[in-house]
């Protein structure tokens, strides 16, 4: 079945001019009187699609353009060029018709009234989002439940801990029951409880309402646990944009293969593989599970040896993501961006 | 001793570098010196004297007391109230300093900035659009600096003194803002002495406030004879020794207050 | 209408917020209406010596420092959200793009996102002097007068309102704070509270013919006063109030919406 993308952005660009910081001796004076100007495009041709009810991590380094594409996403932002339709509305022209279908969440910062008690600020939301008295009352009981809000919603937001707070936010954002969600850094600065919590709750309106969520994280434990859609930002461009699977498929580090053998020995050297390391009992193996699949290395090593214990190690996602943005990975991948081979979609 | 001299010294560093609100301050305080000084001159309506006090010296001093708005902190602070509010007063002190003289050393270090930035620069300005008169001879000028010396004293233990009421009231901006209005009143700052009536300037007289800005104007005009500029001088030293002995046991006693309750 | 629905509700959840801390509020309602008393007392006192000011005596002067200072207090609460000393700061951090988030129309928003109440202080003070001055002055009553103090003072509230939202506009484009524009709402506040007649030829045209302050307070003072024109301006000068005031705040909401539309394609 053909469903209509809920989002579609088409070249998108956003050039910002900034004026060049003179600082020694005759060009300090004249910029006194004529700024000169160099052109940064923080986002550069970006060109994606959304399906309705999906859940997409939008990823990316510092500066990459990651903010700057949500702000024209979110009407905040008028692009220099390009097309973007989000919900069948140009997000910046009809900004207060169309952000009625909108919600957000901002980690590092506070959209409810900050004196008022929690419920006061539902209060408002209901009125300026016009939401009906029977769908307003049942979203706030089943949020009440799932977020556990009973224990503070009486109480001002200036009072809540920072996990109360984004929980407040979290029922504040859906409400309304908007069809687009932008969550940015919701996790951010919370214990490994709160987080929990809240990435439950995340898939559980993705799952049981079929809300469509851009969620715009650096903690990557979020985007393992939530996201099967990945889009990678930087300069301005669409490094990746396709399964989460397939990207650590491709440039996942070397896996480890720990083993200690029942008896001592010299340490066994595998044919195509690296020598092993020492650490304490354990030989440790890098190995490519791309080349030699983990089976067929332990029955090697069996033939040899007695293992009396193994451990397989992967790397996690932060490291290969990591390694993604420092290298380069993606953009020395010596493939276009938008190529076939560069940009895998669903 | 010399701890006190570095701390002037960084004080002073740090205001050069607020460029641009000094440049917005004396804009401000610019068009607010031409209003006044129209102000006066309808009110003077060609009169060449009132109670001792020129046209001249009239407008003389509308240039003289704008320009030491930001040398005297007429408008007042609020800053050690605010140290004392979140908590970094424990930070202040920690330190081997006397905490009365640690704060007189930065206001010292901006109020010297200040003196030159938008007490001298603002004359220059202000002298293009009306005739100020400058005080007359060598001894006028040493006079002058002594009292202006005072006058600074004066201003900055009021300030202190002040601020110290945040030991005793969580709120106590408002009353703050009461007393320098209060000052800028009594001081002579809003309206010289000599053209408020008689028994307004009598009563003044029984409080330090005089001391904290007509006096150094009367020196600058050269309105006291003789002897009555030493009485004037003698009086803000008297004034100031009450102050700082003021400060130092309401210091002590809200410090042993701040202890016993934990802030 | 829903848009009004909305400014209700936010000015009552300022409300709601700022009586919370309801002892020290009363405190800080008076001291404020008697530290900005102390102004107008030290000019009293200074005509005590000096009679009158350009032939306006005592009274008279509360008449006209009286208005400014009430409709003044009450343009601040009313305009609390675009004052330019809160919305610079709010703009720089950011604090703005949570209001293009919510289906409201941006402006009212703004109106609605801050209410300093002791402004009141302020506004009592002035009402105060005023009430002063129209005894001290031995002001005659017509019907006509009746009629036109209310208007004139919802006109003054409206030109003062201009200035705030003008003044909040060009934060946009100096991102820091801009002190003087200080000069222009307070200061302008100040000027309107003297005749304009003590001032220098060139600034009372500049008032007249530039930014037509003059007919905001001066001229409609004359005819309450039943003073003479100094000046010589056509008869209906005292009733240019309400029309200067529509077509100033006509254009510093153009300006506004100018200064929304350059914040949006350049972004913060």
């Amino acid at each position: 079945m053909m469903t209509e993308p809920i989002i579609r952005v088409a070249n998108l660009a956003k050039l910002f001019k900034v004026p060049i910081r003179e600082k020694r001796g005759l060009a300090a004076v004249r910029s006194f009187f004529y700024r000169r100007f160099r052109t940064v495009r923080a986002v550069d041709d970006v060109s994606f699609s959304l399906e309705p009810g999906e859940l997409v991590g939008y990823l990316g380094p510092n500066g990459a353009g990651k903010s700057t594409t949500i702000k024209m996403l979110t009407g905040l932002l008028v692009p220099t060029s390009g097309q973007l339709t989000v919900a069948g509305f140009t997000p910046w022209k009809q900004r207060s018709a169309y952000v009625a279908n909108l919600g957000a969440v901002f980690g590092q910062r506070v959209t409810l009234w900050w004196d008022l008690p929690v419920i006061d600020s539902y209060e408002l939301i209901r009125a300026m989002y016009r939401i009906p008295a029977d769908r307003y009352n049942q979203n706030l009981k089943t949020f009440r439940d799932l977020l556990e809000l009973d224990e503070f919603i009486q109480s001002p937001v200036r009072s809540l801990s920072l996990g109360q707070r984004m929980r407040a936010e979290l029922c504040a954002a859906l409400l309304h029951d908007p069809r687009l969600v932008f969550l940015d850094e919701p996790t951010i600065g919370l214990d490994v409880v709160a987080k929990e919590r809240i990435r439950q709750f995340i898939q559980h309106i993705h799952r049981q309402r079929g809300a469509t969520i851009i969620l715009t994280t650096h903690d990557l434990a979020d985007v393992e646990r939530l996201c099967s859609r990945v889009i990678i930002l930087d300069v301005g461009r669409i490094l990746y944009d396709g399964e989460l699977s397939r990207l650590v498929q491709r440039f996942e580090g070397a896996h480890e293969l720990r083993i200690s053998a029942a008896e001592d020995g010299p340490a066994l050297v595998l044919p195509g593989l690296p020598p092993p390391r020492r650490d304490g009992r354990f030989l440790i193996y890098s190995f490519d599970p791309r080349q030699t699949p983990v089976a067929a290395l332990l029955q090697q090593l069996n033939s040899h040896v007695t293992v009396a214990d193994l451990e397989v190690h992967r790397p996690p996602l932060e490291d290969t993501i990591r390694r993604i943005y420092e290298q380069r990975l993606l953009l020395d991948d010596g493939s276009h961006p938008d190529s076939p081979a560069g940009v895998e979609k669903r | 001793m010399p701890y006190f001299w570095t701390l002037v010294r960084t004080s002073a560093r740090q205001q050069m570098t607020y460029r641009m609100a000094m440049w917005a301050g004396l804009a401000t305080n610019l068009f607010f010196g031409l209003l006044r000084a129209a102000v006066l001159l309808a009110l003077y309506n060609g009169q060449p004297v009132v109670n001792g006090l020129t046209m001249d010296g009239a407008l003389t001093y509308v240039a003289f007391s704008q320009a030491l708005i930001a040398f005297l902190t007429v408008f007042g602070s609020f800053d050690i109230m605010r140290t004392v509010y979140d908590g970094s007063i424990s930070g202040d002190l920690l330190r081997p300093a006397n905490f009365f003289f640690y704060w007189m050393g930065r206001e010292a270090g901006r109020a010297v900035v200040n003196l030159f930035w938008r007490g001298l620069v603002f004359i220059g300005l202000f002298a293009l659009f009306y005739p100020i008169r400058t005080p007359a001879s060598f001894t006028q000028w040493l006079l002058l600096t002594l009292s202006l010396l005072l006058s600074w004293l004066l201003n900055f233990t009021w300030i202190f003194l002040t601020n110290l009421l945040a030991f005793w009231t969580p709120d106590a901006q408002g009353i703050l803002r009461w007393l320098f209005g209060l000052a800028q009143l009594l001081s002579g700052w809003m309206v010289p002495l000599r053209l408020m009536p008689d028994w307004f300037s009598r009563f003044c007289t029984f409080t330090p406030f005089p001391g904290m800005f007509n006096t150094s104007l009367e020196v600058y005009l050269g309105l006291l004879p003789g002897p009555a500029v030493w009485q004037a001088l003698g009086l803000q030293l008297a004034w100031l020794i009450l102050f700082v002995i003021l400060a130092q046991l309401i210091y002590r006693a809200g410090i042993r207050r701040l202890v016993i309750q934990g802030g | 209408m829903y848009t009004f629905s909305i400014y209700l509700r936010l000015l009552r959840a300022q409300l709601r917020s700022q009586f919370q801390y309801r002892a020290s509020f009363w405190l800080d309602v008076f001291t404020t209406a008697v530290f900005s008393g102390v102004y107008f007392l030290s000019f009293a006192l200074l005509l005590e010596r000096f009679g009158q000011i350009d032939g306006w005596r005592l009274g008279e002067i509360a008449f006209l420092a009286g208005m400014t200072e009430l409709t003044f207090a009450l343009m601040d609460l009313i305009f609390s959200g675009f004052d330019p000393d809160f919305f610079a700061p709010n703009v720089q951090m950011g604090r703005l793009d949570q209001i293009f988030l919510r289906p409201v129309s941006i402006t009212v928003q703004l109106l609605g996102s801050r209410l300093v109440l002791r402004r009141l202080g302020r506004a009592l003070e002035g009402l105060v002097i005023l009430l002063f001055g129209i005894f001290a002055s031995g002001m005659h009553w017509t019907l006509a007068k009746v009629l036109y103090l209310p208007i004139l003072m919802v006109s003054q509230i409206f030109c003062m309102g201009a200035l705030f939202i003008a003044g909040s506009t060009i934060t946009f484009w100096t991102v820091q704070r801009v002190e003087a524009v200080n000069i222009v709402t307070y200061g302008g506040v100040e000027m309107m509270s003297y005749p304009m007649s003590i001032y220098p030829a060139w600034i009372r045209r500049f008032f007249t013919y530039v930014l037509p302050f003059i007919f905001m307070n001066y001229y409609p003072a004359l005819f309450f006063l039943d003073k003479p024109d100094p000046l010589n301006m056509p008869a209906f000068a005292p009733f240019l109030a309400p029309f200067v005031a529509a077509i100033l705040f006509w254009l510093a909401l153009r300006f506004w919406r100018f200064g929304l539309n350059h914040y949006q394609s350049t972004g913060s």
